[in-house]
This record gives C-alpha cells, structure tokens and sequence, in this order.
C-alpha cells in the first residue's frame, strides 16, 4: 500500500507538471492580456511598463520556468487582480471558506441523496421510486443559480425567515458553524450532486439486487435485512464510489454562482474571473489546485475499491475471487 | 397648572436637546425631516463578481473597489482640484479658484486654506504633485495612462516622455510652487483642462512613501482628505466609510456612514425590496428587474433617469478594407438600422433613446435639432440605392459577414443582434453575430491593420467636452476610420481658447463629416439611472436645466448632500 501511494503521489506531480505546460501555453496563446484597453489602444511605451511590470515582457518559456522555480516552494505569484496580497494567501484564505460550504454540502448531499437513492431502489417502481426519479431529474437539469434565486425569493424576500447571503454571519449555534445563512446554500448547492447521488445509488443497487448470488443468498433463507446490507449495498458501493468521488472535487473548489448570489466570499469565482482577467498567477494556481485534488481524489478512491472489495488489488496486479 | 408649566418645559427641553443632538459631525444640523444622526446610514451593493484592487483613481481607474455599482465608494477619500454642478459646470472643490497664463499652457490652481488629511497632516500641492508622478511613473504602469496625453494635442507637458521612461517623473508638467499652488502645464492649449482636473483625486504624498499605492486598503495605513474615511474593510464581504471629523473641504456629509456589502448583480433589487441596500445603479437590473419597476408606482417615482456618461451605442467598420472602404456600403447600413423600432421593441425606452449622431442630446454641443437625423436614419429604400450604387444591387454578391460584439451581456447582446437583424432584412445580406471576449475583441480594434470588419460597441466619455467623445474618432484613435478634414477641426478646436462659439462649430462641422462619412452607424444613447429608496433625499432629487433629474456624472459633492428621512 505504502509503495502505492508513493508511486500514485510521484505520477502525480508528472501529471501537475504537464497540466503546467498545458495551461501555461494556452493561457499566452489566448488574446489579450492583463492590462486594459477597453477604451482604446494604450501607448507602445505605457504598454511596455505594464508588461514589465508583470514580467511578461521576456520569452514565455522563460517566464514558465521562472513561474515553475517559485511554484516549487509554493510561491504562485502576485495574483494581477488583488496585486496587495499573494495567491498563496488569497486561496488560502477563500480556499477555507469554499472547503467550509464544500464539506457540508458534501453531507448533505451524500446522506440524503444515498438515503433516498435506496428507498427508491427498495420500493421500485412504486410512487416514491418515482417520486425520487423525478425530483432527481429536477436537481440535475434545473441550474443551481435558479433554484437559488428561486429560494432567496421565497425565503428570504417573501417570508423573511432566513439571510438572504452570507456564511457564518447569523444565528449560529456554535461560533461561526452551523448559521442561519448556511441553509439556502446549501440546499441550492447540494441538489444537484443529491440528485446525481440518488440516481447511481438507486441504479446500481437496483443492479446488484439482481445479480445471481443475492438470489442465491435469499434461496438459502437469508433474511432480507442481511441481504440488503450484506450483500446488494455492500457489492452496489463500487460503482457508487467511482462516481461519487468524482463530485467531491467539484464541490470543495466551489461554485462561482452558489458564491456569488450568496455573498459568500469564497474561491469559486476565481476560476472565472481569472480567466477573464488575464491574471496569470491566479489561472495557474486555480488550475494546479484543482488537477492536484483530482489526481489524489482518484487515488484515494482506488484505495476505497480495495476496502469495499477484497478482491481488487493495488499496484496492478490481477485480481483474484 | 404648576404640573403642566413643568410638563411643557421638559417638552421644550427635550424638543430642543434632540433638535441639538440632530446635527452632524461638524456640528451642522440636518433637515428637519433627517432620521437622528445615529441612523444616517447609506447602504450600497458593490459586484461580487468584479475583483477590485484599489480605492484610489490614481492606482487604478478600472479596478477601484465598486466601481461600476453606483461609484459612491470610490474616491471618498480625497478631492479633486474641481468638482461639476448640476448643469456640468465647473465649481471650485480643493482648489478655490484657477488661472491661465497668456500663452493659454498654464494652468495656475490655488488650493483652499487649512484642508487637512485625517492623521492631521495638511494638505499641499506636493500631495497632487506627488499623485500625478505616480499616475505617470512607468514603474506603476497605470490603466489610464493615455488619458491625460488627451490622445491629440494638448496633453500634460512631458507626459508621454515621462510614461515612456524618457524622462523622470519630476520633470512633468505638474508642479507645486508652494503650498497651495498647482501649476499644469500642457503641450498646447487645452481649453477643457478645468473639467479634466475633475479626475486629480489626490493621495497623501507621505503616506505613499511610507506605504506605497495600497495604503488605503488598510484602516491602519488609510489616510482620508475627503469627506469619508475607512473605518471597516473585508476584502469582497463588506466595505464601512464614516465621517471625517478632519475633514475640512467644500463637501461635508450629511450622512454618518456608507455601508457596502458585496453581492451578486443578479441579487441587487432582491436586497433592495428586503430592506438591505437603499439604492440600485442601473447597471445591477435586469430587463425584468426594469419591468417590475415600471410597474410599481413607488419604485417607477424614486427611478431617477440621468444621462449617466453619455453613453452611446454604435456600429464601427474596417473602413480601410472592403467593402466598408466604399462609402455607399457604409451609407446603405446606416440606412438600414430601425433604431425606433429596436429602441422601443428591444432596448426599452426607459434605458435608451434612438441616436443618430455620436454626442448625446445632454451632452456640451450636441445635435439637439435633430440636423443630423437626415444623415443617418431608417429608410430601407434609400439604403437599397446605396447598395445597389455599390455593386450590390438586392445584396446580391455582398460578402457574409461576422458582426463581433465585445462579450455584452444578454440583454445588450440582444439589441445588437436586432441591429444586425434589421440590416439583413432591409438589405437582405447575411450578417452572424459572434459575442466575443471583451479582451479578444479589443486586442482585433487595437491590431493595425484591424482585425475587425464589423463590430459593436459603446463609448462613454472620460470628460465633459466634445473633444473626448469626438477626439476617439481621429486617425490615432481606436476606429479605422480616416478623414483628414475631420482630424484638422477636432485639432483646432481641442485647442482653441477664448472662442467658444467658434469652437462649438468647429466641433458641430466635425461631428457632420463624422456622421455623413460614416466613421460608426449611431444606434442608441444610453439613459442611465438609479432607483432609490422614498427616504432617500438630497440635492440628487432637484432637476437640471434640462428637467433631468439624478446623480449626474462628476457630481463628487451630491453624495454628501445625500441624507435618510422616515
């Protein structure tokens, strides 16, 4: 296992260092720059200053390696956009706020989600297996920013029960957790994972109910209970973990609109207005964070295979059952 | 009786000690219908999707903490040299009066006595000295810094040499000669440099050594010689600006503080009918945030409809390349656009009158007759001829062509696609219509040759004279577009002093050869606004000379006047 993880860790830094090449080249290659010209043209000279000023003026492969000697001791840089702070403290300071919405979105949205995901697979085809089908196919193609404006309208504007933003400002239980202002968020945020949850839970235990030894196992007299637990949820977690994990990325590096319609100050709007910007340091930063979860997220969900299942095994080698 | 002479004297007691107590800072009173002082509260929405870097002008122009949601935040720090009335006329602001010499190229300002920065420093020339070498050192590479090379003649002595790195930022034409004198000296003369100087938002020479530009994103480091100082600041949450007890300048507050909380533009009317924010620019409202307006009474009153930065909408061409170098295409696309129609149909009329011409009715020498409309208006049968005098007769063999737009939200994006919608129709020529990065757009207008046949955009001014909002169009400027004659009377008359009907004209037979050489189509000027809360009062609620009502562009000192009643 240790071997594994070392090596998966190893493949992963190849992989940041070609996500690095990759968006450092497209990002040059796009028109535009980070100094503005939305009047009219600037002068040669001011022109020169700026880039001078961001060190865009010498070979993009100079600059890269010159971006590359910093970033291995975890300096990104000057974000363009905040030029008073450093990217390393700018994300580590709306990183923190996003992971916050992120985790409890996370439970939310896992809990419920695989909650219902099994009801409706253990009364399928009934009113709440369709119940559940609809309301998740809702979640997945209504776009989180509606349903959260459609939320502030109501709760908020028309019946002034709860914030109409902010997170860990009102009414909370204890210190700045559990608010007030966390309830419209979330549940805006959580729908469409919950939805997407329910759904692959549903399926996949719909699958394995079917599969020969659940028959076996309820020829032998085992009592349906056991059944479910130990055989058709254990087997049906396997697909669930390859897609689950997936979400949980997505969801700890934030939602530009989730963050933005909420007043909450977080790091999602970054991986947009970055880009619009030109801020280099920040889609650089923004991009290698992200690869950096994927890459330990899949690890991380390989190792979960082998808990869920005896027979997968790590490092490559065939798995045998 | 005894009881009730004792019950009176404490009601007039009591009446007069909160007539007292009802005063502000600098203990002047407030109307008499304010809320109490302790309650004078403005609360704001600032873009949470716009990242700011700077309070200050001198920092940067485009990147200013809210700039874009009501600009109230910014610039409260600090005054400029002038300040402009109701009917844009200058009035003195730090500076209480200026002079020019008799070569017509400098500019004398004599700046108030006894104005002080809030750490108890005054405030000096040296300050604005100090402030326009920053504006121009290149180390700082500013966002503005054609601006005040006035792209033409008579920009601020060594000011290009300066932004080039030629010479040292303290041989620009900016200078303190003592305490309280300013002298700017330009290339030429420049007769509108008293309403430029409305933009010399001055920083604290001292603190800009001591801290560098940024000193005022920090209450620890932030030094104020305006009317408001920062007293809260969380970057992207919350900004808190309070009264300057220090403050000594032409524009007291009424109001004790302004509150702006950051939030999403799709959420700013939601705040406002909750009760969170007492004003919305017009920026911040949807078309069906327009729709709700208009249809509730209170909120369709306390809409104050101004001309904001006499915006206007137009088409521009590569008129060096085909087919836009042939003059009857251009005349026969001017022809074609219904802007009536796309006004009241698509833009709304609440947000825009049709344009025929590039100064808005409003706007210093603009085309109130209407003289100009003969040149550019909707007759699709004269447009036809003009086609058809081109080669193209019934749009046969005229090229497709991709009409840019510069990464316009939808609403916009839908009043250009109508503008291209009623050329093809009318001409019957295909024309797509691409909605581009901002920034892609402006690097294809900015490439020589352009890289832009076609394309959509507006332009608001930088400064209240026709030698702005006409200066853009002269050969150097952004527009591939070239007339001669044009450029020979925009340079005459930028500089031309002491005659302003001569210069009037001058800009009159300009703007003629503009419209009738078809530099850019004119499709609509912009009406901008604010909604307001009733209790919101002010100086901001009487009208112009024009009936016009509003917080009009360059009004520094209205804020100030700006108070909360019941």
């Amino acid at each position: 296992m240790f071997r594994y993880v070392v090596g998966r860790l190893l493949s992963l830094v190849m992989v940041l260092l070609v996500v690095s090449v990759i968006v450092f080249s497209i990002m040059h290659a796009v028109p535009g720059g980070p100094f503005d010209e939305s009047k009219g043209r600037l002068p040669e000279a001011a022109k020169e200053n700026i880039l001078r000023k961001y060190g865009l003026d010498k070979p993009v492969w100079q600059q890269y390696l010159n971006y590359m000697s910093h970033a291995v001791r975890f300096d990104f840089g000057i974000p363009y956009q905040q030029p008073n702070t450093t990217v390393t403290a700018l994300i580590g300071k709306t990183w923190l706020v996003t992971v916050q919405v992120g985790i409890v979105t996370i439970i939310v949205a896992f809990s419920v989600g695989i909650t219902a995901g099994i009801i409706a697979a253990n009364y399928q085809n009934s009113w709440i297996d369709t119940l559940v089908t609809f309301t998740s196919t809702l979640g997945v193609t209504i776009p989180n920013f509606v349903i959260a404006m459609w939320l502030i309208l109501f709760f908020a504007v028309m019946q002034r029960w709860l914030p109409m933003g902010g997170w860990g400002e009102s009414s909370c239980v204890v210190g700045q957790f559990l608010c007030k202002d966390w309830i419209l968020p979330v549940i805006a945020y959580s729908l469409a994972p919950m939805a997407i949850i329910a759904r692959y839970t549903r399926a996949s235990i719909v699958d394995v109910k079917r599969a020969d030894f659940v028959r076996t196992a309820r020829a032998k007299g085992v009592k349906p209970r056991d059944v479910m637990v130990k055989h058709v949820f254990r087997n049906a977690q396997i697909p669930m973990v390859t897609v689950l994990g997936a979400e949980i990325p997505n969801l700890i590096t934030g939602s530009i609109f989730i963050e933005s319609i909420f007043r909450i100050n977080g790091l999602g709007k970054f991986f947009v207005t970055s880009t619009l910007n030109r801020d280099y340091p920040m889609i650089m930063a923004t991009f290698l964070l992200i690869a950096a979860l994927w890459g330990l997220m899949y690890m991380l969900t390989d190792i979960a295979y082998t808990l869920i299942d005896p027979r997968v095994r790590l490092g490559g080698r065939d798995s045998s059952g | 009786m005894r009881l009730k002479f004792i019950y009176l004297l404490c009601s007039i007691l009591i009446t007069c000690s909160a007539v007292a107590q009802n005063e502000t800072v600098y203990g002047t009173p407030l109307p008499d219908d304010a809320l109490p002082y302790d309650e004078q509260v403005f609360r704001i929405g600032c873009d949470n999707t716009v990242t700011g870097t700077t309070f200050d002008f001198a920092v940067s122009v485009y990147q200013r903490y809210c700039v874009g949601s009501g600009d109230i935040i910014t610039d409260q720090f600090q005054d400029a040299l002038v300040d402009l009335d109701n009917n844009f006329n200058v009035i003195p602001a730090s500076a209480e009066s200026w002079s020019l010499s008799e070569d017509g190229r400098t500019w004398t300002f004599k700046l108030r006595e006894g104005l002080m920065w809030s750490d108890g420093t005054p405030l000096t020339a040296y300050d604005y000295e100090a402030t326009f070498q920053l504006e121009a050192d290149p180390a700082h590479g500013w966002d503005l810094t054609w601006f005040y090379s006035f792209l033409g003649p008579g920009g601020i002595e060594n000011w290009s040499e300066v932004v080039a790195g030629e010479l040292p930022p303290s041989e620009l034409g900016v200078k303190a000669v003592d305490d309280l004198t300013l002298e700017v000296t330009t290339v030429a003369p420049f007769a509108p440099l008293p309403k430029v100087m409305n933009f010399s938002f001055v920083m604290q020479k001292k603190a800009l050594e001591e801290h560098g530009p940024y000193y005022n994103s920090d209450p620890a480091t932030s030094v104020s010689s305006g009317p408001y100082m920062l007293k809260e600041f969380d970057p992207g949450n919350r900004i808190v600006l309070e009264a300057n007890p220090m403050y000594k300048g032409y524009r007291p507050p009424k109001l004790k503080q302004i509150e702006a909380i950051f939030m999403s533009p799709s959420t700013f009317l939601a705040a406002f009918e909750n009760g969170e924010i007492d004003a919305v620019p017009y920026q911040m409202l949807t078309p069906a945030d327009f729709a709700l307006i208009e249809r509730d009474p209170v909120m369709s009153e306390n809409y104050l409809r101004h001309y904001g930065d006499f915006r206007t909408d137009y088409l521009l061409f590569d008129t060096l390349n085909p087919p836009f170098d042939d003059l009857n295409v251009r005349k026969a696309f001017a022809y074609a656009v219904d802007r009536e129609a796309i006004v009241k149909n698509v833009f709304g009329e609440i947000k825009a009158m049709p344009a025929h011409s590039m100064l808005m009715p409003g706007f210093p020498g603009a085309d109130v007759d209407g003289e100009l409309a003969e040149l550019q208006h909707f007759d699709c049968e004269r447009a036809n001829t003009y086609l058809s005098d081109a080669g193209y007769p019934g749009g046969e063999g005229f090229p497709a062509l991709e009409m840019w737009l510069r990464g316009e939200a939808p609403a916009m994006a839908a009043v250009y696609q109508a503008v291209a919608a009623s050329i093809a129709q009318c001409l019957n020529v295909e024309i797509s219509v691409s909605n581009k990065d901002s920034k892609v757009y402006m690097d294809a207008l900015n490439a020589r040759p352009s890289q832009l046949s076609i394309g959509a955009i507006s332009y608001g001014m930088d400064f209240l004279d026709q030698s702005n909002l006409l200066g853009i169009w002269v050969s150097s400027g952004r527009h591939s577009w070239v007339n001669e004659e044009y450029d020979a009377l925009v340079g005459e008359a930028s500089s031309l002093i002491g005659d302003d009907e001569r210069r009037d004209e001058l800009f009159k037979q300009a703007e003629r050869i503009l419209v009738d050489d078809v530099g850019g189509v004119f499709i609509a000027h912009r009406w901008q606004g604010d909604l307001f809360k009733p209790n919101i009062q002010g100086a901001f609620r009487e009208p112009d000379a024009t009936g016009i009502n509003g917080v009009h562009w360059g009004n520094s000192w209205v804020y100030s006047d700006l108070y909360k009643t019941q």
